[in-house]
């Protein structure tokens, strides 16, 4: 068991089907929630680092989606490098009404895909998923 | 095992609370506090028929609801009525895990709800930051 894992640490081979449940690189239906709680943290560090004035506002907001993409991970089971971001796509808006308006649509639409997978999930899933879609909409109420 | 007779008792609870709660607030906070009973009330009747439909008797209200700090003034009215909001949706959490279709989607609108009152009336008492990391979760 354990040369497996090595090996598979060595050589990743992630939705290939092959693996039991146990498997770290096995597929997760949480995979892509984690994937984009990460992106939304790094949107809001693209807006800090644009809008200084801003940060006192949006760092609380930022910090949960961090604690969000730590719970999550720890939940499917992935490392801590599945939590450093990519690049953000895009550069944030120049001024500030907008760069808010960019985060509540960001904060909106990942609203909407925490709550298709709390209502799609198992049971012991439902707790997580569903304090994340509720801190997503609250986060929309401080944009506002 | 969260049942519907126990998110009803919650929401029970809850209404007693904005009782105490409205009388001590004026202006957009009591308008706030008269929709956020609302909201209750309305859940409260949606799970009386759910019970009802499931054969059972619904268990009414007690007639006093013992707070957890004297309401006094604004200031402690608003703080109440946070910690309402808090404890309801941390029943409705739980009841995520016991529900599906629509039951569990009735379970998180009610979370939703719950903290986004919640988090309105952390403002509306100055509270920073008014937002909560893991909206529900116990302590």
């Amino acid at each position: 068991m354990l040369r497996a894992t090595a090996a598979l640490a060595a050589a990743p081979l992630a939705g290939c089907g092959l693996f039991d449940r146990e498997d770290p690189e096995r597929d997760d239906p949480l995979d892509p929630l984690l994937a984009a709680t990460v992106r939304l943290a790094a949107e809001y560090d693209a807006v800090i680092a644009a809008q200084p004035a801003l940060a006192e506002r949006l760092t609380p907001l930022r910090d949960a989606h961090r604690a969000h993409a730590k719970a999550l991970a720890q939940l499917i089971g992935r490392p801590a490098s599945s939590l450093s971001a990519s690049p953000v796509p895009s550069s944030p808006p120049g001024d500030p009404s907008a760069a808010l308006a960019h985060l509540q649509a960001a904060e909106k639409a990942g609203q909407d895909q925490a709550a298709a997978a709390c209502l799609a999930a198992p049971a012991d899933r439902t707790a997580l998923l569903g304090s994340i879609t509720a801190a997503r909409a609250t986060h929309q109420e401080v944009l506002r | 095992m969260t049942t519907a007779a126990e998110v009803l008792a919650a929401e029970h609870a809850a209404i007693y609370a904005y009782g105490v709660i409205g009388a001590h607030l004026t202006g957009a906070a009591a308008t706030a506090a008269r929709d956020a009973e609302a909201a209750h009330r309305a859940r409260r009747d949606a799970l009386g028929r759910q019970v009802i439909a499931a054969g059972a008797t619904p268990t009414p209200a007690d007639p006093a609801y013992a707070l957890p700090f004297p309401v006094t003034d604004q200031a402690s009215a608003l703080r109440l009525a946070v910690q309402t909001e808090e404890r309801t949706g941390a029943v409705w959490r739980s009841a995520l895990a016991t529900t599906s279709g629509d039951e569990r989607q009735a379970a998180l609108d009610a979370l939703v709800d719950c903290a986004i009152r919640a988090t309105r009336f952390r403002r509306a008492a100055g509270v920073t930051p008014a937002t909560v990391t893991f909206p529900g979760r116990p302590g």
